[in-house]
């Protein structure tokens, strides 16, 4: 009793007690509300959260697509799947950079090896950028899982692992999505189609042309990370194929990313179709839903050509072959 | 270092640390090594202008009070003046006015190349800038006496908690704290503590958040219709005052810790029935410092012209506010807007006394919130020249508000979810504050388990949905 | 001139410039104990006190003034 008594009449003690109480309960708050939204994030059936984990954890498909919302919207299944047969599957992600990519690559060959990945390439792809960092925050929930993409995500800033302690922080503003994302509410959701999504509209305003602009300095860690998407899948024995698919602009110079990719694709023998330039694209607005994606349309006769562009590859490797042969 | 940057939150602590463990005497050195270090962080070689700038205001004023000979003493002050403002002007003004230069020697055919400078403007400038001068006005005004210790100089000058975005300080209510250096109090800490936590709820949770949608509002002004300009258009207040309000918060808080009493800078302004309360109650730090400075000179130098001199010295000082805030036409703009809401309700005043006395307006709630509407409905139409990109954009944006109509632009529905809960929170908690004050008390609550739970509930919210990085910026597809 | 003398005449002027009628000043009060009188009425009420006393103020007294009290008693030095 004495002992209690000298602890409440000691500020000092006292309040330590508080700062600790407060502390634990934080804490404890922190694991519940964490731990049920990783519930709930994983229960997802539809949308962007639950693509991203079948892509990460379930797809077994032979082709892939891999990249931004310019992969997620370009490569239209029932032209690809078809014409190639090969089961398809669109890993693309709005808003994704190449880390994400990377991720989504490395996650693929640790379960499966598919038979083709089609790696959509931007220009500008290697332009330094704060967002292309913080995007990695789509790969936070799965940082205890997935202990193969743990360096990925630490490459978002150098305090990531002391975040991470926090059981919520992965979940930051996901809140509304997961919550939309309930089975009970999965219907009210526009469906996918083998996780590629068709854009509808037309666009109607005039082509923009870009004046000459100096080439800038390459973000080192980007270039890396796009050098061991390579060679992971030489590795692996799956064939990748670099994309630069259509844009509806003009620019005066080429764009020096797109350059670079060119070069470390060619050291590596890996194919690179550019139709980035495409001046057949260029004159159909009627293809795009802005300037900077195809609606569906547009996708269907991209994807077409890219198939013709592919089964060319394919014969010259396997006339390569055939002579190596003899 | 900004405050929101995980950095800040491992150097406050060990700054804290290492400030109670050196004896009384030496703390401010202490002090002033953390805040060069803090501001070293940004750009080395900046950190030698804000030195000069210390190093000038020390000086000379101790050149000033060192004599009694008024010419030398003048001229002290003004060669003072000078070497001040001189690196505040250069960097923020001179690519402007080289610039506009550039253009109007081009315009009239002299294609003179004039180099085309590209500085990189230091951090805080502005605000450190000012609090020199105010101290270096003091000194000639005999306000105050020259400090002999450049330590202390140097120190109220780059304190850090101070220094990115004010308050802006006074040298007599700095100087004295600093010297004396007192030790550490448990209710400034735990006012502290309360105050920074609720500055991070403010600045995380609603200014990074409505400044997504008022970005991606703004960056296409020729694409939105006039509705989704509106309505961004009144968002952006609340963005600054929990941008601006926020970061302040932090920096009182933080202070608190230390054990230093800071000036508060905002004190729930939209709930102002007028313009001049407003501007008691926005940003008051910036406010006194050209009212005690720019304003009450000038007034009284023009106090002959009774109320058009009134008008003049508002005009100027809220012209030179604009200035301070950006070295744009639309800056300039913006302050001359107010200066012009200023003056038109000081001279309708008198009208104004007494219709309000015919119809006892003052007791009717309907015109008190009449008010409060209205002068916000005045602030945030200014605001539009001082977020639009260019002049041509602020009016287009005008135009578009009365002419085009059309369906709000959204974006990102749970942007929108986020952005109304804690915009709805914090005017919850200042409604209460500002009319029924100490009638729902949590962070000053007498148990302490209702305490804790509130401050739980609010670093909770912060986890949840806070602003932490780029990843939230949403894509206007048009 | 005498105190009270002073003080009749500076309530005068503190009527007229805030348009009170039945304003009374005292030596304690402060520019927070009257609403109209503020940094934008100021100077008005000094022009005014300068026109009825005929005297000039300067700016170094002003900032000096921190009551009613010193700003009767600022006149009447002036008035000597």
């Amino acid at each position: 009793m004495k002992l209690f008594q000298c602890i409440k009449q000691n500020k000092y003690i006292k309040r330590t007690i508080h700062i600790i109480f407060l502390l634990a309960t934080v804490a404890v708050i922190d694991l519940a509300l964490g731990n049920l939204l990783e519930n709930f994030y994983f229960k997802q059936k539809s949308g962007w959260l639950y693509r991203t984990t079948y892509a990460l954890n379930e797809t077994t498909a032979d082709l892939v697509i891999i990249g931004s919302s310019r992969a997620n919207h370009h490569y239209h299944p029932d032209v690809l799947s078809k014409s190639l047969n090969l089961t398809y599957y669109n890993a693309g992600r709005d808003g994704s950079y190449i880390f994400y990519h990377y991720a989504v690559i490395r996650s693929i060959l640790k379960r499966y090896k598919p038979k083709v990945i089609i790696f959509d390439f931007i220009k500008t792809g290697f332009k330094p950028s704060q967002e292309s960092y913080d995007r990695t925050a789509y790969l936070l929930p799965y940082y205890r899982s997935h202990p193969e993409l743990r360096d990925i995500i630490e490459t978002k800033s150098p305090f990531e692992k002391v975040k991470l302690l926090s059981r919520i922080y992965p979940y930051n503003s996901m809140l509304v999505t997961i919550a939309a994302g309930h089975p009970a509410l999965h219907s009210t959701r526009d469906g996918d189609n083998e996780g590629f999504i068709p854009l509808l509209d037309k666009w109607n305003e005039p082509l923009v042309s870009y004046k000459a602009s100096p080439c800038y300095d390459f973000d080192k860690e980007e270039v890396r990370i796009y050098e061991s998407i390579l060679t992971d899948c030489i590795k692996s024995g799956t064939r990748i194929y670099v994309v630069v698919s259509p844009y509806f602009h003009k620019l005066a110079t080429p764009d020096c990313s797109v350059i670079e990719a060119r070069k470390i694709a060619a050291q590596y023998n890996v194919p690179f179709l550019d139709f980035g330039d495409s001046e057949y694209f260029r004159n159909s607005p009627q293809l795009f839903y802005d300037s900077y994606h195809l609606n569906e349309n547009g996708a269907r006769e991209f994807s077409a050509l890219l198939v013709e562009a592919i089964k060319k590859e394919e014969s010259k490797t396997y006339a390569s072959q055939s002579n190596l042969d003899q | 270092m900004a405050f929101t940057s995980f950095n800040f939150l491992i150097f406050f602590p060990l700054v804290l640390v290492l400030y109670w463990l050196t004896p009384v005497k030496y703390r401010y050195i202490t002090l002033l090594f953390a805040s060069y270090f803090f501001y070293v962080n940004v750009k080395p070689v900046l950190a030698l202008v804000l030195f000069s700038v210390s190093a000038a205001a020390w000086g000379f004023a101790l050149l000033m009070s060192g004599t009694r000979n008024e010419r030398k003493r003048r001229t002290y002050f003004i060669v003072n003046i000078i070497i001040v403002l001189l690196p505040l002007v250069l960097f923020k003004y001179f690519s402007a006015i080289n610039n506009a230069l550039l253009k109007y020697l081009t315009e009239i055919g002299l294609n003179w190349p004039l180099p085309e400078m590209r500085y990189i403007l230091p951090i805080g400038i502005s605000f450190y800038t000012f609090m020199a001068l105010g101290y270096a006005i003091d000194v000639y005004n005999d306000e105050l006496k020259a400090e002999r210790n450049p330590g202390i100089i140097g120190l109220f000058i780059s304190f850090f908690p101070l220094i990115l975005s004010g308050p802006i300080e006074r040298a007599g209510n700095m100087l004295p704290q600093f010297r004396k250096a007192q030790s550490p109090d448990f209710a400034l800490i735990a006012t502290g503590l309360q105050l920074i936590l609720w500055g991070y709820f403010m600045k995380l949770v609603v200014a990074d958040r409505i400044g997504i949608y008022v970005t991606s509002v703004y960056n296409h002004v020729e694409h939105h219709n006039g509705t989704s300009l509106l309505f961004a258009s009144m968002l952006y207040p609340f963005q600054l005052y929990a941008d601006l309000g926020g970061y302040s918060l932090i920096a009182i808080g933080c202070s608190s810790i230390l054990g230093y009493r800071i000036i508060p800078n905002f004190n729930r302004p939209f709930f102002a029935p007028t313009m001049a309360e407003f501007w008691r109650r926005w940003h008051m730090s910036l406010i006194t410092w050209l009212t005690d400075y720019v304003y009450t000179p000038l007034s009284f130098a023009l106090r002959k012209y009774k109320v058009w001199g009134i008008v003049c010295a508002l005009l100027l000082t809220f012209l030179l506010s604009g200035i301070w805030h950006g070295a744009t036409l639309t800056f300039l703009m913006w302050g001359l807007m107010q200066g012009l809401f200023l003056s038109a309700e000081a001279l309708l005043n008198q009208r104004k006394t007494l219709a309000e006395k015919k119809y006892s307006l003052e007791k009717k709630r309907w015109y008190l919130i009449a008010g409060i509407i209205f002068t916000f409905l005045m602030f945030s139409s200014s605001m539009v020249f001082s977020r639009a990109a260019t002049f041509h954009d602020a009016l287009l944006v005008y135009h578009k508000i009365f002419t085009e109509h059309g369906p709000l632009f959204v974006g990102s529905p749970s942007t929108m979810i986020y952005l109304g809960c804690g915009l709805i929170l914090l005017i919850i908690k200042d409604f209460l504050d500002e009319f029924y004050p100490h009638r729902i008390k949590l962070f000053n609550n007498d148990n302490s388990i209702v305490r804790t739970m509130s401050y739980s509930a609010i670093i909770i919210i912060i986890l949840l949905i806070g602003v932490f990085d780029s990843s939230q910026f949403i894509y206007f597809q048009f | 001139m005498q105190e009270r003398e002073i003080v009749e005449k500076l309530e005068a002027s503190f009527r007229k410039v805030f348009n009170m009628n039945t304003l009374e000043i005292m030596r304690e009060m402060t520019a927070n104990d009257i609403d109209k009188w503020d940094s934008l009425t100021h100077m008005l009420l000094i022009s005014e006190i300068e026109d009825t006393f005929e005297i000039r103020f300067k700016l170094k007294e002003l900032n000096r003034m921190k009551n009613i009290g010193d700003m009767i008693d600022l006149i009447s030095e002036k008035m000597q």
